[in-house]
């Protein structure tokens, strides 16, 4: 860009650059450009650097210029018709006001968030005074400051400019789509404003228009022709001369002067191509693609460009779609006007236009959006259609260079020059898909016999260039197809906005078996546009990639070079790199980042998919199938959004939303949620109580039933069930928790158990009211928690076998009387000793410690293996001695372990020798020990206590 | 009443209550400020207010209507629609609107460089809390989730953070702190205590002796409450000796209180009290267990426990109680002793289990040898008993000197 810059003498005033500039948009019919190659050649950069000039002084400037120029401009076109709007655009704003009004209105009816246009409203109101200067300010002020200078940059100059209106409008769109409920977490963007500040911003729509009108009404007519066959070449001059700094001039020129030649001799044959091109895109709008963003405006474009060779019948379409959208907003038809003055225009302007029909994506948009003009204006966003429609200019033409980009950004630069050089002598599409294709052969073949980056593409002649006419029927379509691909990738992005659009672009390969030639191509973009931005370490030479492939970058790329012109074309390259670094990094944030951003913005999304697609909600949910990740969020939020409108997902009864589950499925494996259930998946409850006799009756181990019990515990919480079977389930895993001393698990049981029982349910209260006084006893050690668990006792509890034991233990334990301890222990009901267990050792601990000091001289190890409860209650029915001599081992072994000193007296019977031992006692480290501290996360051991 | 009330005169009386208030307010009269915010008292005042109030129907004009008034409107508006429901015993509202209008209050206390209306403060946050608890009491009663005093909680949570900074009003600081002690003792939610006292214990800029003596005894009851919780017998008596120390004499209830765990800390350290401080204070639920802790009684000690289980659990000594049986033990050896030495002073430090099992069934409680074993040596290793246990012979050899060491205000088992 810099070297763009350069080109222009120093002291070329910006306000002179745009004058040539505006008089060549103006003009268009002639294009007085093609005199001046050079000038050409930095078109599309100057179009940027206008479109910087920043709320002050450069956009007022600009704005009186237009103002100059436009009325001469209207006279020399026969754009009659349009004179009334443009006097709209250049009469007062307060008149725009009170046409708009209604608009507003019925916009705020339809949901729209007004979050976008707050933005421009302060804008406007910081510089009332200049009207031309009020969408960029405002669009400044707001978080999207790079748009602005987009719009402002559409009245100096041309086509680039006018891109950048698109683009402003363009992401205008999407803003406002978002419910106001949303308005909140867009609080960067001011929230605050008030839906009466949409107003504003409209009538600089408007007036935008208006003035599109002017320039478009020269070019009309020719232009739809001549723009069609042209554009493609100006276009992918554009992109090289901007991918191609080193050698900007020449290429470009050669863009240019072809151009100039064919807007005054329109060929014929270009236009038929187009035409039928169209016609095929029509014909493709069956459905399928639903895009997030408006197809409306897209049909708007369509329009034009599909009648432009009988330009007259599109303001008839405009109207059918009108009047039918009149209905619900009266103000609908100004503004469709506009819009469709805009594409006219546009056609004009944005040489990269003429592909945009061409992209499945966006052809199904456009096919939608038309299907919505020609049926019903369906929900009517005529603003959005005018809106919207530049985007697509602006995606082509950023799909454009990012094509060419990233093509070649992973090739020396030679090559890239050497396409450059290719492609910029093309005329028309045809041409150019023609060349792209023998280059793509070239490279391929260089790349296979590995003379890629050895060969001198500087010095390589150029092939002959291919024969358009008999191409152009076939090729045309290619082409534009892959530039169309790109485009929906590239639309302005927020950093709230998913990038779901990215994915979109990426899936949309698959599905177009249209993308022939650069399919490949695409499909790397915007992993490659990412690794080229990054690796690019010539600024200058990538600037203008970077912002090609993102808008964000764009913006910020823009804006910065916006400054230039205020800088006295001084703009430094650190500036620069400023720019590209700042939006690089949004260009580089990690796939998980993407993916949450992607997920919290979802929600607007949804909003605005409601808005936008609300006529075709269903399809776009069909569709979206493929491109998300099947959620069954999707389902029930579109449809609670269906009737609902606006409301955001907060507000969402949840109650008419849960969930039914109609799985048949008995077993199923416990998955934690991560979005909403999806019913399908989801057992009855009849199924459940099947399931749950499967897993009592399983053989299988622990971990399975656990599972399983998830599982269910899961499906009856979604379909929030809670009753005798919620309690049972519960009850089962608590047990079977225990069994296995799954402590975590047995603790979510018991507490919901609490609660469940509290809610009156029956069940096995008093035994886990005994479990429960036993965990907090033997546990928890929480004194407090004990007493009011005691005293909330009832006396029919305090009769509990149970409860009673619970209680005995308890008193051992707080006098510390092991004796009465293990004998409980060996008496305990139910599963009373599953936890009672896990105290043992301690007590055991204790009690020898107490042993140690109290008795002497010895103490047999019997008499302790029999107090301390090794023995087991086996032993009692029969073979009494063996049974006891295996708890003496056992016992001796704890001793051992634990320090005690062991010693055999004359009748051979061993002792415990006690003052020998009491200080030698200590608690062995666990040995099965973990880092964490809780033994039983250790999955192998759990898996070996785990009763298989 | 209301009946008979005229217009003219309900309006005389709301303006009357308005324009006390402001003055109040302006004068920084706290004395009159405080009887006209204290709603439980059921002053007559007050209760004719509440009167027209329901008669004028639109009390909040008579406020919007004059400059006086209007200034303190956030804090009127809803003082005199609390007045109202507390006088139509709609105590859920009541509570909600003078939560409001304390809000009001409290935000325009901070801003007031003085701490004048301290006073009122104090008010507000007793009557927040009665009024919770009353709200509460009756929200219960209908079914409904009774979840005032814990709004009531936060509330004075906030409160808190507006005193408890430096300057003059940090004096007021404890007495939120008590009256949240209050609401969280209630609540069963103690453990919300800790950050409260964390702020008042580690505030070294102000000494805990400038607050106001009521205040102080207050926070030593309740804390030296939480240490009993935490079984930290020797701090619970501290704190728990302090507030009695301090505690104003006439104050009997108070007193009461605090020797209602005083005494079963004292015990558990071995102290016991005289009969005449149980009588006098009526807590002669402690006096089984005095006794019992005297003649080595064990079932005596548990048939008091069991007597007065639900009592003693409520008030969470139940476990300091029971603890006491291992005295009870050791008076019951000691006895056994005793009268040993009378017959046999050679052998009497021997206890025989035997015997002491004897005994236990002359006391009709049952246990083998094990049990008692167990119990001996728990005794022994409690220092409650200095001797060794002989296994072999099922024999208690006990020291020759000071076999039964008393506790004299040492934990057991130190």
């Amino acid at each position: 860009m810099n070297q763009r810059e350069k080109l222009f003498p120093p002291g070329t005033s910006p306000l002179e650059d745009r004058h040539v500039l505006e008089v060549r948009h103006d003009q268009s019919t002639s294009y007085p450009y093609s005199g001046t190659p050079t000038e050409a050649s930095s078109w599309p950069t100057y179009g940027v650097d206008n479109s910087h000039t920043q709320n002050g002084f450069p956009s007022n400037s600009t704005y009186g210029y237009e103002q100059h120029v436009l009325p001469p401009q209207k006279d020399s076109v026969n754009g009659a018709t349009e004179a009334s709007s443009l006097s709209l655009g250049s009469t007062s704003i307060g008149q725009d006001y009170n046409g708009y009004m209604t608009y507003q209105n019925s916009t705020d009816s339809s949901g729209y968030g007004n979050t976008g246009y707050t933005g421009y409203y302060s804008g406007y109101q910081q510089q009332p005074q200049n009207s031309y200067a009020q969408p960029v300010a405002a669009y400044q002020s707001t978080n999207y400051q790079s748009p602005a200078g987009y719009s402002n940059s559409n009245y100096s100059n041309q086509t680039s400019q006018w891109n950048g209106t698109t683009y402003s409008s363009y992401t205008q769109y999407p803003y406002s789509n978002y419910p106001p409920a949303s308005t909140s977490a867009y609080s960067s963007s001011n929230a605050s404003v008030s839906s009466a500040h949409y107003q504003p911003q409209y009538n600089q729509w408007a007036e935008h228009y208006a003035q599109a009108e002017v320039s478009c009404a020269p070019g009309t007519e020719k232009l739809s022709v001549t723009a069609a066959s042209l554009v493609e070449s100006v276009n992918s001059g554009i992109s090289h001369g901007t991918m191609i700094s080193n050698q900007p001039t020449a290429p470009v020129a050669a863009t240019w002067k072809p151009d100039t030649g064919s807007l005054e001799v329109p060929p014929p044959q270009p236009s038929g191509t187009v035409g039928i091109g169209y016609d095929a895109y029509w014909k493709q709008t069956t459905s399928g693609y639903l895009n997030h963003h408006t197809p409306s405006g897209q049909s708007n474009y369509l329009q034009p460009s599909g009648a432009k060779a009988a330009y007259s019948n599109y303001p008839e379409e405009q109207k059918s779609a009108y009047n039918q959208s009149n209905m619900q907003y009266p103000q609908v038809p100004q503004s469709h006007q506009l819009s469709g003055q805009i594409n006219t225009s546009a056609t004009i302007q944005s040489v990269s236009r003429v592909q945009i029909p061409t992209n499945p994506r966006i052809v199904s948009n456009l096919a939608l959006g038309l299907t919505k003009t020609e049926k019903a204006a369906p929900e009517g966003k005529p603003a959005y259609m005018s809106v919207s429609f530049p985007k697509t200019n602006e995606k082509t033409l950023m799909g454009d260079a990012t094509n060419s980009t990233l093509k070649h950004g992973a090739f020396p630069k030679s090559l890239r020059g050497y396409v450059e050089r290719a492609l910029a002598r093309c005329k028309g599409d045809a041409q150019i898909a023609a060349s792209q294709a023998v280059m793509k052969e070239i490279i391929t073949n260089a790349t296979a016999d590995g003379t890629l980056h050895t060969r001198d593409w500087d010095a390589e002649p150029l092939f002959p260039l291919p024969d358009v006419d008999n191409l152009s029927k076939e090729s045309l379509t290619p082409i534009s197809l892959r530039l169309f691909k790109k485009s929906p990738t590239r639309r302005t992005k927020s950093r709230w906005e998913p990038l779901a659009e990215e994915k979109l672009a990426g899936e949309s390969i698959p599905k177009n078996n249209n993308a022939i030639r650069y399919g490949g191509w695409k499909q790397a973009t915007a992993r490659d546009q990412k690794a080229l931005v990054d690796s690019s370490e010539d600024k200058e030479d990538m600037v203008q990639a970077p912002s090609i492939s993102n808008g964000e970058h764009k913006f910020a790329n823009f804006q910065k070079r916006f400054k230039k012109p205020r800088l006295s074309v001084n703009i430094t390259a650190t500036e620069n790199e400023d720019a590209s670094s700042d939006s690089d990094k949004d260009v580089n944030l990690t796939a998980e980042e993407r993916k949450k951003r992607e997920s919290r913005s979802k929600r607007f999304d949804k909003g605005r998919g409601n808005h936008v697609e609300k006529g075709y909600v269903k399809p776009k949910v069909a569709g979206s199938a493929n491109l998300y990740p099947r959620r069954a969020t999707a389902q029930v939020l579109s449809k609670a959004l269906d009737d609902s409108g606006s409301r955001a997902v907060e507000d969402i009864d949840w109650d008419a939303l849960t969930v039914r589950g109609t799985s048949q499925e008995i077993e199923k494996r416990y998955l934690r949620l991560t979005s909403a259930p999806d019913p399908a998946t989801v057992r009855p409850e009849e199924v459940l109580e099947k399931a749950v006799l499967m897993v009592q009756n399983s053989q299988k181990n622990y971990l399975y039933k656990c599972d399983q019990l998830k599982s269910i515990r899961q499906d009856l919480t979604v379909q929030r069930i809670r009753n005798h079977l919620t309690v049972k389930v519960y009850e089962i895993h608590a047990r079977l928790a225990l069994e296995v001393r799954d402590l975590a698990e047995y603790n979510q049981c018991q507490s919901q158990l609490k609660t469940l029982y509290a809610e009156g349910i029956e069940g096995c209260h008093m035994e886990f009211t005994a479990y429960g006084l036993l965990s907090v006893i033997l546990h928890s050690h929480n004194i407090r928690d004990l007493l009011s668990l005691m005293s909330r006792l009832s006396s029919d509890a305090k009769q509990n076998d149970a409860v009673r034991h619970a209680l005995a233990v308890r008193r051992a334990v707080t006098s510390g009387n092991y004796v009465m301890f293990f004998r409980l222990y060996k008496t305990a009901p139910n599963m009373n000793s599953c936890i009672m267990d896990q105290y043992a050792d301690k007590m055991r601990y204790r009690a020898v410690t107490c042993i140690c000091k109290s008795h002497r001289p010895t103490v047999p190890v019997s008499y302790i293996a029999q107090v301390l409860g090794f023995t087991h209650t086996v032993a009692a029915t029969d073979g009494n001695d063996e049974k006891e001599s295996d708890g003496l081992e056992e016992c001796a072994g704890w001793l051992k372990a634990h320090g005690a000193c062991l010693i055999s007296d004359n009748s051979g019977e061993t002792q415990l020798d006690s003052k020998a031992s009491a200080s030698t006692l200590y608690v062995p480290e666990p040995e099965d020990a973990v880092a964490h501290g809780d033994a039983s996360l250790a999955v192998d051991d759990f898996l070996a206590r785990a009763p298989s | 009443m209301a009946a008979y009330l005229s217009m003219g005169e309900a309006h005389r009386r709301i303006n009357d209550y308005l324009n006390r208030f402001a003055d109040s307010v302006m004068s920084q009269d706290v004395g009159s400020l405080k009887s006209l915010l204290t709603l439980t008292a059921d002053s007559p005042f007050l209760l004719a207010v509440a009167d027209s109030i329901s008669l004028v129907q639109d009390g909040n004009r008579l406020i919007k209507q004059s400059e006086k008034y209007s200034q303190l409107a956030e804090i009127l508006v809803p003082l005199l629609r609390a007045i109202q429901c507390y006088r139509v015993n709609n105590l859920a509202d009541a509570y909600h609107a003078f939560e409001k209008a304390a809000n009001a209050f409290v935000q325009e206390f901070r801003n007031w460089d003085s701490a004048w209306a301290l006073d009122a403060i104090y008010v507000v946050a007793y009557e927040i809390r009665v009024l919770a608890e009353r709200a509460d009491t009756k929200l219960s009663s209908e079914g409904k989730s009774p979840e005032k005093l814990k709004a009531a909680g936060s509330f004075l949570m906030k409160v808190f953070g507006v005193l408890a900074g430096k300057g003059p009003k940090r004096v007021g600081a404890l007495y939120v702190t008590c009256q949240l002690f209050k609401i969280y003792f209630k609540l069963g939610t103690v453990h919300l205590c800790r950050s409260v006292i964390r702020s008042i214990e580690t505030a070294r800029i102000f000494d805990f002796e400038e607050f106001p003596n009521r205040d102080k005894v207050t926070y030593m009851y309740y804390t030296g409450r939480l240490e009993v919780f935490n079984e930290n017998f020797p701090a619970a008596d501290h704190k728990l000796s302090y507030a009695l120390k301090h505690c104003n004499l006439r104050k009997e209830a108070n007193i009461r209180m605090i020797l209602k765990y005083l005494i079963p800390v004292k015990l558990s350290l071995g102290i016991l009290p005289r009969d005449w401080l149980l009588e006098k204070y009526n807590l002669v639920e402690y006096s089984k267990v005095i006794q019992a802790l005297q003649r080595g009684d064990l079932r005596l000690l548990r048939n008091a426990l069991e007597e007065n289980e639900d009592r003693f659990l409520r008030s969470g000594v139940y476990l300091v109680l029971e603890k006491l049986e291992l005295q009870v033990y050791q008076r019951l050896l000691k006895k056994i002793y005793a009268i040993q030495k009378l017959k046999e002073p050679g052998k009497a430090h021997q206890l025989k289990l035997e015997v002491i099992i004897k005994a236990l069934k002359w006391l009709e409680i049952d246990m083998d040898l094990d049990e008692v074993e167990c119990i001996v040596a728990i005794l022994i290793h409690r220092n409650l008993v200095k001797g060794y246990f002989a296994h072999k012979s099922k024999v208690v050899v006990l020291s020759k000197q000071d076999p039964f060491p008393k506790l004299t205000g040492k934990p057991m088992g130190s």
